[in-house]
């Protein structure tokens, strides 16, 4: 066998390890008890869909595959920036409307 | 040449397969979000770095190369930033933290 043909022998074996990976951070991401095990677990998702872009654009020999993963890095990185804003902001209106709903209370009273 | 050159790579990219598995692994046995994310930035910085190494070993001096190793060095700028503002909002929301912290004794 040609070191080519190992390599894509190689690179396939390699491909469908991760993608278990990928599953498994998936369910991760599904069965978290708290929302910032989601966001964990969304993390490693992206983490480990820039490994599979990136072993694909070797496999392919498509050069632009490597453009694709470098977007998906900072993506990911501002998925996670706004949904911890998001949260944060929620969970403070939360907070305000209950500290709120207690100062009614405690005039009615 | 070409076969140093596919052993050293390939041995690059099993290692950094490993290491994203023992990361996943590590979040499954944890059982907290502070503690799972110390599993979760070891694939993020290590995995990543074995992984897209063994293909720059692979591929050669190319501008594909450049590429992985951009792709590198914007996730080791952004995952400790990530890393930050998860814990930040964990210590925030959890009313219930002290449950989870153990106080230390030297």
């Amino acid at each position: 066998m040609t070191p080519d043909q190992m390599r894509d022998v190689f690179f396939n074996i390699l491909l469908g390890v991760q993608g278990v990976i990928l599953f498994l951070c998936l369910l991760r991401s599904i069965i978290g008890p708290s929302v910032t095990d989601r966001i964990v677990a969304v993390n490693m998702v992206g983490t480990n869909t820039i490994a599979i872009i990136a072993v694909l654009a070797v496999r392919l020999g498509e050069s632009y595959l490597a453009d694709i993963g470098l977007i998906y890095a900072m993506v990911s990185f501002l998925a996670v920036v706004l949904l911890t804003k998001v949260y944060m902001g929620a969970y403070r209106e939360k907070k305000l409307k209950e500290a709120e709903a207690r100062k009614k209370e405690a005039g009615e009273l | 040449m070409a076969w140093i050159r596919f052993v050293l790579g390939g041995a690059l990219m099993t290692g950094g397969v490993v290491v994203l598995a023992l990361s996943v692994i590590g979040v499954y046995r944890f059982n907290y979000v502070l503690n799972r994310m110390h599993a979760a930035a070891m694939g993020d910085t290590l995995g990543i770095l074995l992984v897209l190494g063994g293909l720059i070993v692979l591929s050669g001096f190319t501008a594909l190369s450049l590429k992985l190793l951009l792709t590198i060095v914007m996730l080791w700028l952004t995952s400790p930033v990530s890393s930050h503002l998860i814990g930040r909002l964990e210590v925030h929301v959890n009313e219930r933290l002290n449950e989870h912290l153990k106080e230390v004794k030297h």
